[in-house]
């Protein structure tokens, strides 16, 4: 079975969605923790990291995105459907390409989730 | 520091209606709201603990919904009998039940925690009082001087107290917290949350409690032998009195000298312990100068009384095992018990 | 008449090969029992270890709840309580919780699997008895009254500082605990590599189990979740050992970083626990629903999912530690979307009862309760995901209710169930049903009684860890009925533990197959024979015993794979990652005291550790080492007699593979990821107090310089590159050339070594004066250990190399220390960006 202009998928490109959240994460959490390292100014703005946290936020749902956008138009394109368990190259491919849609959506909600705190909290209180 | 006007979202005051609300709730639930008492969340008595517990009431009957909707429908799935599309309306539940209904209910809880959470720690408008959690007991100056988040170690000097804290009712108060020794956890849980006292390290908590009342404290991170034994009391009294409290404490001893006195000198009590206006100036316990004036013994463990002073003094480890003290049983009674009678009138 | 013919021919050569394999895979008898290593043995040794180990936590668990029966009570002692509690915590979630996912997967994993054993069956003994004896070195603490008390957390400077914990308490805790952490890694290398290639031919990534995906993930879990833990172990020991102040703030430490360190470990820990018994749900539902799991994808998505997820939510166990709120947001929002991959397992769950007709079973009660427990302790979880409700509910007893609902509904429940489940594979006939649903209900009634209430106590403003309440505050009553609760649960487990044991010699055996599953593991006679499998099947479908016509049939004849033993070696087969193509006849080996004898001798270099024996330490040590290496070059990289053998169906694989498409390459990669993962959190460590002081190194003090940590630097890089020129220059046919390279590299990597121990040795660092020295010396000693294992490493090589094991073909052991030398240069480059770089942006 050829796959012309597709991704053959495997077990990285599964997690592809989900690393990129924990990169979201670990960015988010390391720009606040540097900024508001103990014993500084505990009420002062801090809306430069706000908007840091943003812009990660905007590069990792972008490249989340862009996983999802082509793990639907591949799942689409062999056939979409739910069921895979058939002892083929094909419905492996399936499989691998729906549950790539699955995380990268989680992660897609994951990374919306973590970049809350940015939003609603504006010093190091 | 007081209330910052270029905050740009000023903090929601305690209203009446949340409150109301609140209690609404609670007497919903007799069952719950007889669970209050000087040590219980659900006294709420602070507009903190208040706010948490209102949180809760309501993350309480969401949880109980939907606990109840997962088991009727487990229960009906092991006892219906398969339909022909039922495969289909399965991969809908999981749809529906596990991915949009849970990602809709758990953004917007997040979002309110995360909204409400900047209130919680907003600036103080009260006295600053710095409490140093040490083994086993509680370090109190009220007072203080020193800027929250930028002090590197609790600062000193203040009107030094133990194991007693009053403070204003209606105002925010700030608590500075550390520790000399091990991580303890200040936590009153009728008026906030709990904060750690982490050595190297300065942390804050506001207490601004709304009903005058004695409410109990407690470690909440465990410190050792005697960590179920460190408890203290929080008293909030109307302003004038806290002021006239915090005068009376910052006196000296009400008796400085007799045999009590020569007593407690003679047997080494001042190593540790100061009474200020006498020569007992030790560091390592508690401030002694009003101890009589205090509610409990012992970090909040006994009743303030002449004979359990005595005990106190006599069997320090077996009353409270673990503690630092070492129990002064060796003395002759005589001496133990002008010791005693002295403290006793240490008002 | 040619027909029957055939026919007594074809009986007489299925007896020959079921002779052949009998004998092959024979269980040695008598004392020569233990030195067993194949997986159905040694799993079920770690499995009833494992359960030994929770019933004595569970008997320290009635202990507390004894003492806590009425205030004021003096039952126990504060300070023996603590160990109780100490312990209870410790035991439970390192003795039990943890091993007894990677005890049942040795067991069921190969079946499934269609494999006759795991890849590296010596790596499993090996682990089995490390656990063993670090586990019986710490539980036995508590009868000499030495126990560690400082809670299953140790947090330091309480566990740290002699004045505050005297005694061996914390070191028989922490080094006790490492050697299990050893064991847990090895069992993680073991299952992933299994997982990935020890599959059945045909069984793609879409036809696998769920319950391998589920230990995919658990052990790639385990992988990155156990090494911060080991980081910080090694910070801990030096620090109570030598007093160097990584947690003394008047040094510079900080408490703070154990507690990272802890709960990075910690937190995914709780999924480790969690998953692999949801993974038995997942096998066990399909069957007694009598139909496929709806939303087999879903399930992959959510065991996936929690995987990446349960690392951003270490600080939701420390809110109260007074980090900015910022911060805790971030773990708060991790925290509330793990609940949404749990969420879809219970829904998947749901979906796969509903559209099936369920049989009811003792296995089916235990699921059933274990949905009913764990929705309680995931919404209780949801609640103290907020930071707000967590900073009343944290450390009091409703964190110790929600942590119970969570664990033993979704873990001691689930495993339960799947005692009954597959008691029938292990003891050959099935556990009692009406034993089962007595001990099911005082279980659950038990637990309830026990557990709910402490949800009241702990808002009530009753903290953890006391060991005394005052009466008075209305926590009288909720703890009386708690520990009545307590002892009726007990009541349930002990039924159970009475069903396995009681004598069944009167009873007949189980139907093979007796639940009527779907999946590989119930090919298994009854009773068991000691070859795993008859023959390694070719796999079409998800539940093949369902959905592949006349499959056991086929199977029981013979007619796939490997169905004999014809040179009278053990093997296994080897398939492709992703569609499970048939690479590699694999040779596994057989018993050898070699595995239990290196676990003993590694023992003995933590425990003479623990009490401060160096000399007794030190000799230990190259004991060890020297055991190792006897284990390795008897019984690895052996070259087989021929280069390719018939494994049945006209398919002939090769008996020797190296590089990428052998075991052995994985086992080191994944083993090496594990290890990098502990070198990047020490070097977390550094960057941590790099952000937290304001000058780091402090002003003035002396650094290691830049010009050792380069020459270092030019002498790793040199051994790293000798390394890989003679695999390549080996793999050529070069063999004199490859030989001098590794001599060479050996030479080089101990010279880097030696100018990295140079640069701070030179510059006067000391590491009891202040943290920042200390950070240093723990990078370098880090480096140039590796350093010193590499150059071993090429030793080993080249004598291999001269005693002829290993040749330009059957190069395994050059392409190995090759690729351990990638992730030795990359530790070596990043120590010295560490300590030389950083102080010039100082």
């Amino acid at each position: 079975m050829a796959f012309s202009r597709h991704t053959e998928d495997n077990l990285w490109t599964l997690i592809a969605a989900p690393t990129v959240w924990a990169f979201h994460f670990l960015l988010s959490y390391v720009v606040a923790a540097v900024e508001c390292a103990p014993n500084s100014d505990i009420f002062e703005p801090i809306g430069g990291t706000r908007l840091l946290v943003a812009g990660i936020t905007v590069i990792a749902l972008v490249a989340i995105g862009f996983v999802l956008w082509r793990s639907i138009r591949e799942w689409r394109y062999h056939g979409g459907g739910y069921r895979h368990n058939e002892d083929t190259d094909l419905d492996r491919e399936r499989f691998l390409e729906f549950s790539t849609v699955l995380l990268a959506a989680l992660s897609f909600v994951g990374v919306i989730f973590v970049a809350m705190p940015a939003l609603t909290i504006w010093d190091c209180r | 520091m007081l209330h910052d006007p270029t905050d740009p979202h000023p903090p929601p005051e305690p209203t009446r209606s949340r409150a109301g609300a609140a209690k609404a709730v609670a007497a919903a639930l007799p069952v719950l709201a007889s669970c209050s008492g000087p040590q219980s969340t659900f006294t709420a008595a602070g507009s903190e603990s208040e706010s948490i517990l209102h949180l809760f009431y309501v993350m309480l009957a969401g949880a109980s919904v939907i606990w109840l909707f997962v088991i009727g429908l487990s229960l009906y799935a092991v006892r219906s009998t398969p339909a022909r599309d039922s495969a289909r309306i399965g991969v809908r539940l999981i749809v529906w039940g596990g991915c949009v209904f849970p990602t809709v209910v758990l953004a917007l809880l997040l979002y309110w925690g995360l909204e409400k959470m900047p209130g919680y720690r907003r600036p103080a408008d009260g006295p600053r009082i710095a409490v140093s959690g040490e083994r086993f007991w509680w370090r109190v100056a009220y007072d203080v001087e020193g800027e929250p988040g930028i002090v590197k170690s609790l600062p000193t000097g203040g009107v030094e107290s133990a194991n007693e804290i009053w403070i204003p009712v209606g105002r925010r108060t700030e608590i500075l917290l550390g520790s000399p020794d091990v991580i303890h956890s200040f936590w009153v849980p009728a008026l906030a949350g709990k904060t750690d006292m982490i050595p190297g390290r300065v942390n804050r908590i506001v207490l601004e409690p709304l009903v005058a009342g004695v409410y109990n404290g407690v470690c909440a991170e465990f410190c050792g032998d005697a960590h179920a034994q460190m408890g203290l009391r929080v008293v909030a009294v109307p302003e004038a009195e806290y002021a006239a409290h915090v005068a009376a404490m910052a006196e000296p001893a009400a008796v400085v000298s007799g045999r009590g006195v020569d007593a407690f000198l003679g047997n080494g009590c001042a190593a540790c312990h100061t009474v200020r206006g006498t020569p007992a100036a030790g560091s390592v316990g508690p401030d002694l100068t009003h101890v009589a004036s205090r509610l409990t013994l012992g970090a909040g463990l006994l009743e303030n009384n002449r004979e359990n002073l005595t005990a106190f003094i006599r069997a320090t480890d077996h009353v409270k095992p673990g503690v630092q003290m070492p129990a002064f049983g060796m003395l002759p009674d005589d001496d133990i018990a002008v010791i005693a009678n002295w403290l006793g009138e240490l008002r | 008449m040619s027909a029957t013919h055939d026919g007594r021919d074809a009986e007489e050569l299925r007896k020959g090969q079921e002779e052949r394999l009998n004998k092959v895979w024979e269980t040695p008898k008598g004392w020569r029992y233990w030195s067993v290593v194949n997986n159905t043995e040694v799993g079920i040794w770690y499995t009833a270890t494992s359960f030994a180990f929770m019933l004595f936590a569970g008997v320290l668990g009635l202990l507390a709840r004894v003492q806590l029966a009425v205030p004021e009570n003096d039952f126990l002692t504060a300070s023996f309580y603590n160990q109780v509690y100490t312990l209870h915590g410790t035991v439970m979630m390192f003795l039990f919780a943890v091993p007894i996912f990677e005890a049942v997967a040795i067991v069921i994993l190969p079946q499934m699997l269609g494999a006759r054993d795991l890849p590296f069956p010596r790596l499993s003994a090996f682990g089995y008895w490390c656990f063993l004896i670090g586990g019986v070195f710490v539980s036995g603490s508590i009868f000499f009254g030495a126990a560690p008390e400082g809670g299953w957390f140790m947090y330091p400077p309480l566990t740290t500082q002699e004045r505050f914990t005297p005694g061996y308490g914390p070191d028989i805790w922490l080094l006790g605990l490492s050697f299990i952490e050893v064991a847990s890694i090895a069992a993680a290398v073991e299952l992933i590599v299994g997982t990935l290639k020890c599959r059945p031919p045909g069984m793609r990534l879409n036809l696998m189990p769920l319950y391998a995906w589920y230990v995919l993930v658990v052990a790639g879990m385990i992988l990155f979740a156990f090494p911060p833990l080991i980081a910080g172990d090694i910070l801990f020991e030096l620090e109570r050992l030598f007093n160097w102040p990584f947690f003394d703030p008047e040094r510079g430490g900080d408490p703070m970083l154990w507690q990272h360190l802890f709960w990075i470990f910690g937190h995914p820990e709780v999924y480790i626990v969690f998953l692999p018994a949801i993974a038995l749900v997942a096998m066990i539902i399909p069957t007694f629903a009598q139909r496929p799991l709806i939303g087999y994808s879903w399930i992959v998505l959510a065991a996936v999912g929690t995987g990446f997820l349960s690392f951003g939510l270490w600080v939701h166990h420390m809110y109260a530690t007074g980090l900015p709120s910022i911060s805790l947001g971030f773990f708060s929002a991790a925290s509330e979307a793990v609940a949404i991959p749990t969420g879809v397992q219970v829904f998947v769950f749901i979906a796969t009862l509903l559209a099936g007709r369920v049989v009811n079973s003792v296995p089916m009660l235990f699921v059933s309760g274990a949905l009913a427990v764990f929705v309680i302790g995931g919404l209780t979880g949801v609640m103290v995901a907020l930071a707000p409700f967590d900073w009343q509910a944290h450390d009091t007893y409703f964190i110790v209710a929600h942590l119970h609902y969570v664990l033993i509904g979704g873990m001691l429940f689930p495993v339960v169930a799947g005692v009954y489940y597959y008691w029938p594979l292990v003891g050959s006939r099935r556990l009692s049903d009406r034993l089962g649903k007595i001990a099911f209900w005082l279980m659950l009634i038990g637990f309830n009684v026990a557990f709910f209430p402490m949800h009241l106590s702990g808002l009530m403003g009753m903290p953890r860890r006391v060991w005394t309440y005052p009466t008075g505050l209305g926590l009288d009553l909720p703890n009386l009925i708690s520990t009545v609760g307590a002892f009726i649960f007990a009541a349930g487990i002990l039924i159970i533990v009475f069903d396995i044991l009681r004598p069944k010699g009167n009873q007949p055996y189980a139907e093979r197959n007796t639940w009527n599953a779907g999946t590989l593991e119930w090919l298994s006679e009854v009773p068991g024979k000691s070859w795993g499998v008859r023959c390694v099947p070719i796999i079409k479908t998800r539940y093949p015993l369902w959905e592949q016509p006349g499959f056991m049939e086929d199977y029981d004849k013979g007619r796939f794979y490997l169905a004999d033993a014809e040179e009278l070696q053990r093997e296994t087969m080897v398939t492709s990652v992703l569609d499970g193509e048939p690479v590699q006849c694999l040779r596994v080996p057989g018993p050898t005291f070699m595995t239990m004898i290196a676990a003993i001798l590694l023992g003995a270099v933590f425990i003479f550790a623990t009490f401060h024996w160096w000399e007794a330490t030190l000799v230990a040590m190259v004991l060890t080492t020297i055991s190792i290496l006897v284990w390795l070059w008897r019984g690895t990289s052996l070259i087989p007699e021929k280069a390719e053998k018939d494994v049945g169906l006209g398919l002939s694989l090769p008996l020797y593979k190296s590089g990428p498409q052998s075991v052995g390459w994985w086992a080191m990669f994944i083993t090496m990821v594990g290890d990098g993962t502990a070198f990047l959190s020490l070097v977390f460590g550094y960057f941590f107090f790099f952000t937290i002081h304001e000058d780091f190194p402090p002003t003035g003090a002396p650094t290691p310089g830049l010009l050792w940590p380069l020459v270092s630097l030019a002498l790793t890089a040199g051994a790293w590159a000798a390394a890989w020129a003679a695999l390549k220059t080996n793999k050529a046919g070069n063999v004199a050339v490859a030989r001098v390279l590794m001599a060479g590299g050996t030479g080089l990597a101990l010279a880097g070594g030696a100018a990295l121990v140079w640069a701070p040795y030179g510059a006067g660092l000391d590491p009891v004066s202040h943290v920042y020295p200390a950070t240093v010396w723990v990078l370098v000693i880090w480096t140039v250990a590796h350093a010193a294992v590499g150059a071993l490493m090429l030793a080993y090589c080249l004598a291999r190399s001269f005693a002829g094991r290993l040749t330009p073909v059957y190069d395994i052991d050059i392409e190995n220390v090759a690729l351990y030398w990638h992730f030795m240069a990359a530790t070596g480059l990043i120590t010295v960006a560490a300590i030389g770089l950083s102080p010039l942006a100082a």
